[in-house]
């Protein structure tokens, strides 16, 4: 069943981050997406996530195609003005993705080529918007398509850090969804009793919400999150467990599966994010139990 | 200079509709110089209000003031004693001034009147052409004194494209190409040599790539 067909069954989706190549070396990609191909229901390919130079998520995506992989391609504004995104978006339908997930992106300052000149042309309410109009026959200039293309859209939820740019980001997320999206993703989630604080008040989005699950690689890495991002709750006892465990890349595992399955009943799906470690899903998708 | 032109007076009208008693604000510097938002047209924006307002059968208390400098705390200073007696402030000074205010009478409501267009500077009386998008950068010393930012319609760095003709630009009669006039002129000055130099791609990051620029002088800041 397709990832869009599962969304609208409400059936829980399994998702898996994974990235270009700075370079056209695919080998590590593609092996990456071979073996958890049919135990998750897409791969969401970023596009120059974090600022680096990447190939683009759209050949990215098509690979994932290739390898009979339902793939989930990031759009977003910095790079491309609107009409090389709605070219790009066109062409994506024609190459088989189906699915686009509008993103924000990091700053051009913080990214590896700071001397670039960001685009921003339009935001990305006016970007899911102009593929809601390219799904209708129309682009942002009004001009009818020979064609018409069709997607399944969603959209991102930026990390918070308190009540208030948590309250910002759901009303942004209610007009990102008015404006077509039909699901949205989350940041990750560390703690499942904040996160159903969290459901309580996302849940009236009146979509899908698919949260986040990062595998922490490291004590570091989880000290580095708790402290520079206040809102994502990594908690003293997560990194007291880190600490103490004999085998730490093993308990981040299990930490992620742990997360993935409690959140089984929580959303109607989730992400799993490895950040450079998606020869690591399989061992997480075990330790979920799926 | 700074150039602007005046907002239609619907839009004008628009902004002010809910509001009884209005002030509005003129600037002595570059929209003076530009006529678009001095004293002058303070008066005349004054009058164009009350006439529409005496035509939808409403009144309007208009206080007409036009300041030094708009941009400078120092002369929005003198507002004070006649910002309680306004329901909303109107500026016809460009962006920067219409902030300053804003910052300063935060429970105020203010309004632009006029839009602001561009860094330019006369060609002739009544016509402003743009010349410096301020990239922080200023390239002007390799392309003798004419900015390939400002004045190419594709911001190109290394040369005009193929769809100038006769020192004209492709996107109308009107536009000169600025490559030709940067080659005519440097031929001139004996100074082709440069032309030969390419350059790298621009670093857009002065040009505010990297987010809203400053500029602090510690010699001057306080």
């Amino acid at each position: 069943m397709s990832f869009q067909k599962r969304l609208s069954a409400k059936e829980f989706v399994v998702l898996a981050e994974m990235h270009t190549p700075k370079g056209v070396n695919i080998t590590r990609l593609v092996n990456d997406a071979r073996r958890i191909k049919g135990r998750i229901d897409g791969v969401v390919i970023p596009d120059m996530d974090n600022g680096i130079m990447r190939m683009s998520a759209l050949a990215g995506g098509v690979l994932m195609q290739q390898q009979g992989v339902e793939a989930i391609i990031h759009v977003y504004c910095r790079d491309r003005n609107r009409m090389a995104l709605q070219g790009d978006v066109l062409a994506a339908h024609v190459l088989g993705v189906q699915n686009l997930l509008v993103t924000h992106s990091e700053d051009m300052s913080q990214s590896d080529h700071r001397e670039a000149q960001p685009v921003y042309d339009i935001d990305e309410v006016e970007l899911i918007e102009a593929i809601d109009g390219l799904a209708n026959g129309k682009d942002m200039g009004g001009f009818e398509l020979d064609g018409t293309p069709s997607f399944t859209i969603g959209c991102t939820i930026a990390p918070y850090g308190d009540d208030a740019s948590l309250e910002e980001e759901l009303e942004l997320a209610r007009r990102k969804i008015e404006a077509g999206a039909g699901y949205v993703l989350t940041p990750p989630v560390f703690d499942l009793r904040t996160f159903r604080q969290f459901m309580d008040k996302a849940g009236g989005l009146g979509v899908p919400v698919i949260p986040t699950v990062f595998l922490i690689k490291s004590l570091a890495i989880a000290q580095y999150i708790a402290n520079s991002e206040p809102g994502a709750n990594i908690s003293e006892n997560l990194i007291r467990r880190i600490r103490k465990s004999s085998d730490r890349e093993l308990e981040g595992i299990k930490i992620a599966g742990e997360t993935v399955a409690g959140i089984r009943d929580l959303a109607q799906g989730v992400m799993l994010q490895t950040l450079g470690w998606e020869h690591k899903l399989p061992d997480i998708l075990d330790a979920a139990g799926m | 200079m700074i150039t602007a032109e005046r907002k239609p007076l619907e839009e004008i009208l628009a902004y002010i509709k809910p509001f009884k008693r209005i002030l509005l604000l003129g600037c002595n510097e570059c929209v003076t110089v530009c006529a678009a938002g001095g004293r002058k047209e303070v008066g005349v924006l004054a009058s164009g209000l009350q006439m529409s307002r005496l035509k939808d059968g409403s009144s309007i208390d208009i206080r007409e003031h036009t300041l030094e400098r708009q941009c400078d705390p120092e002369y929005v200073e003198e507002l004070v004693p006649m910002i309680d007696s306004a329901d909303a402030v109107l500026s016809m000074a460009c962006g920067c001034g219409v902030q300053q205010l804003a910052m300063r009478f935060r429970d105020k409501p203010v309004f632009p009147a006029v839009n602001t267009k561009f860094m330019g500077g006369s060609d002739r009386h009544g016509v402003w052409t743009e010349r410096c998008q301020g990239c922080g950068d200023c390239l002007l010393g390799l392309t003798g004194g004419i900015c390939p930012i400002a004045k190419c319609a594709k911001h190109l760095m290394n040369g005009p494209c193929g769809g100038s003709a006769g020192g004209v630009c492709e996107i109308g009669d009107d536009v000169d190409c600025a490559w030709h006039l940067i080659w005519e002129r440097l031929k001139a000055l004996g100074l082709t040599d440069q032309y030969m130099e390419i350059m790298p791609a621009k670093d857009w990051r002065p040009a505010g790539g990297g987010g809203p620029r400053k500029i602090i002088r510690e010699d001057l800041a306080e």
